[in-house]
């Protein structure tokens, strides 16, 4: 989501999915998790959690991190369920898991259209420093594959090269629409 | 068409021509796209050249859209193919790669279209028309086009999309088996092309030619990946092969013997060129791999053991699990499997055993799995392999071609074997090909018949046993609907009737590719058994080993199926002894992938067919069948074909053949017997019964754990239930029965141990920060866990138990609430107060924790510090002393914390003496107060427990508490902020100063509170060089203090030289006071003191006395100072005026002196009045002092008469003051004096006489008498009145003038003795 509203900002098209079957937060205990359904708009879940335990959700930052979504969008969405948002040109990934369920799902799609996606994760923590960070990396990196004509032809120089500037490793896969 | 909108098409691409900014002319494109794609192909036709212009347009973009527009017209009206075509093959050469790349994404789409097209219109009519035929060339030409670009060396985006287009086409030219291959009944239906729709009944399009080219294309993509075309490509063509090759492996099922091998060999460090990105190839191939496991297509199955193996060799194994699990979760023991996996992995550095067992348990679980897989897909391979044909008709026949199916299946069985992994290109083309033809079943036959007796024998043979390894294990559809299986029937028979039987074989073998068709063929021939003795014997006949059933070679399995956990246990037929000794049958007459089974367990073959046999009988009471011997036999499967096909062919055979001869005698034969399928009953739980079992189950292993201790191992077992009790609670709340049972009995339990694991488990959870989700939860797992174990710790164990500290210690981490509990121990009273009884052992057990913890874990040092310097600021004298000896003699010592802890203690020290600064104005008069009170009682106390506890700074706190009695409410609070401190001092010494500072600006209770803690503090130091310049520099108004200290110093001890030296050099220089001298006055020489004397006598008398004392004590070791008699000399010797003391304070000091009468006795009077009396000038207390003596010891009368007749021969009325003194003294011992008087010169008599009047008539009547009248001179009588003769008047005047002038000063004289003796007695 922090990538989503920075590259938002930036000018770029953008859109932020989750790859789960539902949004899970953690409640007062390993059994009694919050779930919700995607599309579950993050201001229900916010008044929902506050009217619950105010106390033990702003200790645990799930309050003020369902503040900061609220400001980028409406509701959590699936990647899985995206189908009627056209095709993407880059697909950012922060989670090597999640990495291989979006692969798995393109590779599950009627590839018709041969529009070719590249999908690239960046590994990133999941604390609000660490997803700042990624963030503005990958902005970075959305840049220089925006300022080159053709991704195709290149893209092993870009990552190279921004590996070696930001010392972090990538991971990227070809796909088609 | 509507002139209109004509009219408007023409000037929109005019405008398109003509617009010269890139933005408004793509929208022009845009608009006229859609404009476009809404009117009929004859409008089209016009415009299509328009639309060709604007290809010409020089910015790339443009040409992109109108590429595109083209395509989607030409995907919308096939009929422009023609033209399209070509126009897209220009394009394909664009300068600019994503216009390229555009032409490709359309040309798919026409490609799909256009065949689809031809490929419907053909099987309705016959004849094509021409229109649509020359498209297909078109779109053919263009196909070869891309291919070039696909093939063509080098990199580059364009051919990421040909290479796509490639993927594409084969998957179009091949039968998709999960499609229907019936084509769609009406036209219009949406659904996805199939080639298999064909059924070769095309005019000119051949499914059989189609298929080969697919074949020949995938050839040509594997080719690319193979070593050494792989090191030119790119990363990112490399992840779109892997990616390309994988999804057809998977769509096309039956090219997974193709692709697999080679993607498998793949080896990406080894290709990657720019080494940075081999993970981007690694993990493709991962996923690639990974999404082949998951293929639940039947032909799959084979390959699992390998793709598991080179996805553990990519350390994706344990996702390689789930994968599997996922594909066998109808087994529903997924969970189990999970759960074992991940216990290997993370057990790994503890119990290198426990990995082994498990990753065993783990790998033959995948075996079983995979079985009871195939047993769910049905009683399949059961009757696959009981090939048996039906008898009912034509029984030669049926045999023939039984025996040349064994034949044929062995030999292809051998070749598998001789040709272990190589790829023979041709013949898997060949094998594709009888695959397309097969499915399009009996249409083909005639082309299948035609292609194999073009075939040589050898490559016949070669493709039936590449074939092998794509025959499934099973096959999915074995209820086929009798209307098909009567279908097949027909077809059957007439293959037979038609065909040699070796190509019925193959038949058979590749239909096994294609499990409908098998399945039909199967089903066919899946008859009673009555036959079977007949069949064996034909089987003899047959001198290849022609098995006529190969089912009996299950029968070896017999063992490794017990183990077998199988859900759906298959019982399938009966070795029974028959007359039959080709043994070998068994082996041999197993279908390709039955070569995995482990011959070795046949090796023995006797003890296998025993064991056979008593399975057989437990089977048959089972089942009551009454026949004779039936074994429950699990279907394995060929889990391991491709293994023992590469590693090991030959040894299988050979293995078998040394069976063959062994078991001759034993005589196994093969009976197949149906039994029907005993299946496990499946009740379906609901979640909370679930819950229970899992519960219910967990608590059994608990308890059987409490049995553990006797039978060893526990080591190893312990931390099999702390993961089983952590992996399971994502459900149930097993951490409570856990954590009931380790502390039902920590110590028995292996409580601590078994803790740990517990811990360490949830925190690498909790730290593997997979996701948000999960690590937050574990986080507070691990949380609670800790905690509660921690509390009952506390709680249950006596103080002195180390348990708690041993566990806080070895813990990963820990939590907040964890410190809080050992803040609360070690500080009780901040939570709860119950507890008084026991709170000092707890407290001692909390500091003692919390000092291991601070030695044991740095990094939350800071935080254990705190709870330990909280504690030693305690309100509780106990819990305060306990913490301040923790902190003082344990952690001060640490170099790394010594600052931290100092600072803390200077900022209670601080915190103490600002409490109050309003109270500093009057505090300094009381102080004196309060210093004196506590010297007066301290010294007993001191001395007593000073010698008791030695060094030990808690004497200190002890010694405090016993005089705290009385003070000011705020002194305990002054203790609890400085006590720390205090303990500091006596560890490092040059702290005291702060005190001394600190010291002048403290409120009165904080100078109590300081006063009371120096003697402690002082003796515990001793003298240091430290102390030593403290006190040579005291800063001002900490002059009290510095007393006590020197007091404190000087107390029983002789202090050294440095310290007096220091001293004398403070009084010389900077400190005038005399007091602090008083501490050392017994160790100074006499005649210093001599000198110092007057000032002493300056002070203040009850210091003065406390000196006197000292002095007169002098030190046990040389004795005292001073004697009493030079104490009183040295009084006397005093000047008032000449020494600026007030004559007050001198004979105040004579009258201490005097008070102390067991000192200065009445020998020592006389002896100092002896002295006295001969110093010239005569001292001017002189007379006082006698008078006072008389008054203290009217024993010494008799000397003072002496003295006196001395001070008359001394001519004592010359000292005006002395004389008063005299004549009270004179008067006071009368009669005693009378002679002494008598002794006077007459006029100083009359003078006397005069003065005291009182005198005069004792005097007179004592003179009077006769003995003494007669020695008196006449002067003297005429004095008294007692001669006659008047006296010479001139005598007295002179006389009377001589004393006149005294006499004022003489009456005060007399007026002061008198007060001072009234007040002396």
């Amino acid at each position: 989501m922090e990538a989503h509203s920075l590259l938002k900002k930036q000018g770029f098209d953008v859109s932020s999915y989750g790859t789960g079957t539902h949004v899970k937060l953690p409640g007062p205990s390993l059994r009694e998790p919050n779930v919700y359904e995607f599309g579950t708009p993050y201001k229900h879940m916010f008044d929902d959690l506050r009217r619950k335990d105010p106390d033990l959700y702003k200790r645990n930052g799930i309050l003020p991190m369902l503040k900061r979504n609220l400001s980028v969008k409406l509701a959590p969405q699936r990647w899985q369920d995206n189908a009627a948002d056209g095709y993407f040109d880059i697909v950012f990934t922060f989670e090597e898991k999640v990495f291989d369920m979006v692969l798995e799902d393109l590779h599950n799609r009627d590839q018709v259209l041969l529009k070719s996606v590249l999908v690239i994760n960046l590994e990133v923590k999941d604390n609000h420093e660490e997803a700042a960070v990624g963030a503005r990396l990958a902005l970075d990196l959305c840049e220089q594959i925006e300022a080159v004509e053709s991704w195709e032809d290149s893209v092993d120089d870009i990552l190279i090269s921004f590996e070696n500037k930001h010392r972090r490793k990538l991971l990227y896969s070809i796909s088609f629409y | 068409m509507n002139p209109v909108s004509r009219e408007k098409l023409a000037s929109l691409s005019n405008s398109v021509k003509f617009a010269t900014d890139l933005g408004p002319k793509l929208e022009l494109c845009r608009q006229l796209k859609r404009d476009l794609l809404e009117e009929d192909a004859a409008a089209l036709s016009e415009f299509l050249s328009h639309i060709f212009d604007l290809y010409s347009d020089p910015s790339g973009p443009v040409r992109k859209l109108a590429t595109e527009i083209i395509g989607e017209i030409g995907v919308k009206h096939l009929e422009f193919v023609p033209e399209i075509a070509p126009f897209l093959i220009t394009v394909l050469e664009d300068a600019t790669p994503a216009v390229a790349r555009q032409s490709i994404s359309c040309s798919i789409d026409l490609f799909r279209h256009t065949l689809e097209k031809t490929a419907i219109q053909g099987l309705h009519s016959s004849e094509l028309d021409s229109d649509l035929e020359s498209s297909w060339s078109w779109m053919l030409k263009l196909k070869e086009k891309i291919y070039s670009i696909a093939f063509q060396p080098g990199s580059g985006g364009v051919k990421l999309v040909a290479l796509k287009f490639v993927e594409a086409v084969i998957l179009l030219y091949t039968p998709n088996p999960n499609g229907s291959s019936e084509p769609p009944p009406n036209e219009g239906t949406p659904i996805e092309f199939n080639i298999s729709w064909l059924h070769g009944r095309h005019p000119f399009l051949n499914v059989g030619d189609l298929s080969i080219e697919a074949s020949q294309r995938l050839v040509l993509l594997l080719d690319q990946l193979r070593f050494p075309t792989v090191k030119s490509l790119t990363t990112s063509v490399i992840v779109v092969l892997i990616n390309s090759l994988s999804a057809i492996a998977k769509k096309r099922p039956a090219y997974y013997g193709r692709i697999l091998p080679v993607l498998l060999s793949l080896d990406p460090p080894s290709f990657v060129i720019k080494e940075v990105h081999v993970y981007g190839a690694n993990n493709a191939l991962k996923n690639a791999l990974l999404s082949c496991l998951q293929c639940s297509h039947p032909s799959a199955a084979p390959w699992r053991d390998r793709l598991l193996g080179a996805l553990k060799d990519m350390e994706a194994g344990g996702l390689a699990e789930v994968a599997l699990n996922q594909v066998h979760k109808v087994n529903g023991s997924v969970e189990d499997e999970k759960d074992h996996s991940s216990v290997i992995k993370e057990e790994k550095p503890m119990t290198k055993a426990c990995d082994a067992a498990g990753s065993n348990v783990g790998r033959k679980r995948s075996g079983t799995e995979d079985s009871s897989g195939l047993a769910e897909t049905g009683d399949v391979s059961g009757k696959r392999v009981r090939s048996t044909p039906s008898v009912s008709e034509e029984s030669t026949k049926e045999l023939n071609r039984n025996t040349s199916m064994s034949q044929g299946d062995i030999s292809s069985a051998q070749s598998t074997t001789r040709k272990v992994d190589v790829d023979t290109g041709p013949v898997q083309q060949l094998v594709a090909m009888f695959g397309a033809l097969v499915a399009q079943g009996e249409k083909a036959v005639g082309s299948l018949g035609i292609l194999i007796s073009s075939i040589s024998a050898d490559l016949l043979a070669e493709v039936v046993m590449a074939n092998m390894r794509n025959l499934p294990p099973t096959h999915s559809h074995t209820d086929a609907d009798d209307e098909l299986l009567e279908d097949m029937c027909i077809v059957g028979s007439n293959t037979q009737a038609k065909y040699p039987p070796s190509f019925l074989v193959d038949v058979v073998s590749l239909s096994s590719t294609f499990p409908p068709i098998a399945a039909l063929l199967n089903s066919q021939q899946s008859v009673p058994n009555e036959i079977v003795i007949q069949k064996t014997e034909v089987g003899e006949e047959v001198d290849v080993m022609a098995g006529p059933n190969s089912t009996v070679a299950y029968a070896g399995m017999a063992h490794e199926a017990e183990n077998a956990l199988l859900p759906g246990m298959e019982k399938i037929d009966v070795p029974t002894p028959s007359d039959i000794q080709d043994v070998g049958n068994l082996e041999s007459g197993i279908p390709g992938l039955d070569s995995s089974f482990h011959y070795d367990g046949l090796s023995d073959a006797q003890a296998a067919s025993s064991l056979v046999s008593t399975d057989l009988e437990d089977t048959s009471q089972e089942q009551g069948t009454s026949f004779g011997g039936k074994s429950p036999l699990h279907v394995l499967p060929s889990i391991s074909i491709e293994r023992s096909e590469e590693l090991s062919p030959k040894a299988a055979v050979n293995d078998s053949s040394g069976v063959v001869s062994s078991t001759a005698t034993s005589v196994v034969s093969s009976h197949p017997f149906v039994l029907p399928k005993m299946s496990a009953p499946v009740v379906n739980l609901s979640d909370d019964q679930k819950d229970d079992v899992q519960k219910l189950a967990y608590i059994r292993i608990i308890e059987a754990y409490k049995q553990i201790a006797v039978a060893g191992g526990s080591q190893v077992r312990s931390s099999l239930l702390a993961y089983l009790g952590v992996e399971l609670p994502s459900e149930l709340d097993l951490h409570k029965l856990l954590r009931d049972h380790i502390l039902s009995d920590y110590i028995n339990h292996e409580g601590h141990e078994l803790t740990l694991r517990v811990l360490y488990r949830l925190f690498g959870e909790a730290e593997e920060e997979s996701d948000f989700f999960s690590c937050t939860t574990a986080a507070s797992a691990y949380e609670t866990f800790l905690l509660a174990v921690a509390e009952t710790l506390r709680d249950t164990f006596p103080p002195s138990d180390k348990s708690l500290s041993k566990l806080l210690g070895e813990a990963p981490c820990l939590p907040k609430s964890v410190l809080n509990l050992l803040e609360c121990l070690c500080s009780p009273g901040i939570s709860e107060k119950a507890e008084e009884s026991q709170s000092g052992d707890r407290v001692t057990q909390g500091l003692s924790t919390v000092w291991s913890l601070i030695l044991l874990r740095p990094p939350i040092r800071d935080v254990c510090l705190k709870i330990a310097l909280q504690s030693a600021v305690h309100h509780l004298e106990e819990v305060r002393m306990k913490a301040i000896r923790l902190v003082a003699n344990k952690l001060y010592p640490l170099p790394s914390i010594s600052q931290q802890i100092e600072d803390f203690a200077r900022e209670m020290l601080l915190s103490a003496v600002n409490i109050d600064a309003a109270e500093i104005t009057d505090a300094e008069g009381l102080i004196i107060e309060s210093h004196k009170d506590s010297e007066l009682e301290k010294p007993s106390h001191e001395h007593q427990s000073v010698s008791s506890t030695g060094k030990d700074i808690s004497a200190i706190f002890h010694q405090s508490e016993t005089s705290q009695s009385g003070s000011s409410p705020s002194v305990p609070e002054a203790q609890r902020c400085m006590s720390l401190y205090f303990a500091l001092c006596t560890k490092k010494h040059s702290l005291f100063g702060q005190i001394f500072i600190v010291y002048s600006s403290a409120s009165k209770a904080v100078k109590q509170a300081i006063h009371r803690h120096i003697p402690i503090l002082v003796r515990t130091m001793g003298l240091s060089s430290d102390l030593l310049e403290i006190i040579s520099d005291p800063p001002t108004g900490s002059e009290n203090l510095l007393m006590q200290v020197l007091q404190t110093l000087t107390e029983g001890t002789v202090p050294s030289a440095e310290l007096i030296f220091t001293i004398k050099k403070l009084f010389d220089s900077k400190l005038k006071d005399v007091e602090i001298l008083v501490p050392v006055l017994p160790f100074l020489p006499g005649d210093e003191v001599l000198l110092l004397f007057p000032y002493l006598v300056n002070l203040p008398l009850d210091k003065f006395q406390a000196a006197l004392t000292r002095l007169l004590q002098g030190s046990s070791q040389s004795g005292p100072v001073l004697s009493p008699a030079e104490v009183l000399i040295a009084i006397h010797g005093i000047d008032p005026e000449r020494d600026g003391i007030p004559l007050k304070k001198v004979t105040d000091a004579c009258n201490a002196c005097f008070e102390q009468r067991h000192i200065f006795t009445q020998q020592i009077l006389a002896k100092v009045l002896n002295q006295l009396v001969e110093q010239i000038p005569l001292p001017l207390l002189f007379m006082r002092t006698v008078l006072q003596a008389i008054g203290a010891f009217p024993g010494l009368v008799g000397f003072i008469m002496e003295i006196l007749s001395r001070l008359v021969s001394k001519q004592i009325w010359k000292y005006p003051k002395l004389w008063v003194g005299f004549l009270k003294c004179a008067f006071l011992t009368k009669p005693q004096s009378f002679s002494v008087l008598l002794q006077l010169p007459p006029p100083q008599l009359e003078n006397a006489l005069n003065r005291t009047a009182a005198l005069k008539a004792p005097l007179v009547a004592h003179a009077s008498q006769e003995n003494i009248r007669t020695s008196l001179p006449r002067s003297v009588l005429a004095v008294l009145g007692l001669s006659p003769e008047s006296q010479p008047s001139s005598q007295v005047q002179t006389s009377q003038a001589h004393t006149g002038d005294t006499n004022n000063s003489e009456k005060d004289a007399v007026a002061e003795i008198s007060k001072e003796s009234s007040g002396a007695s």
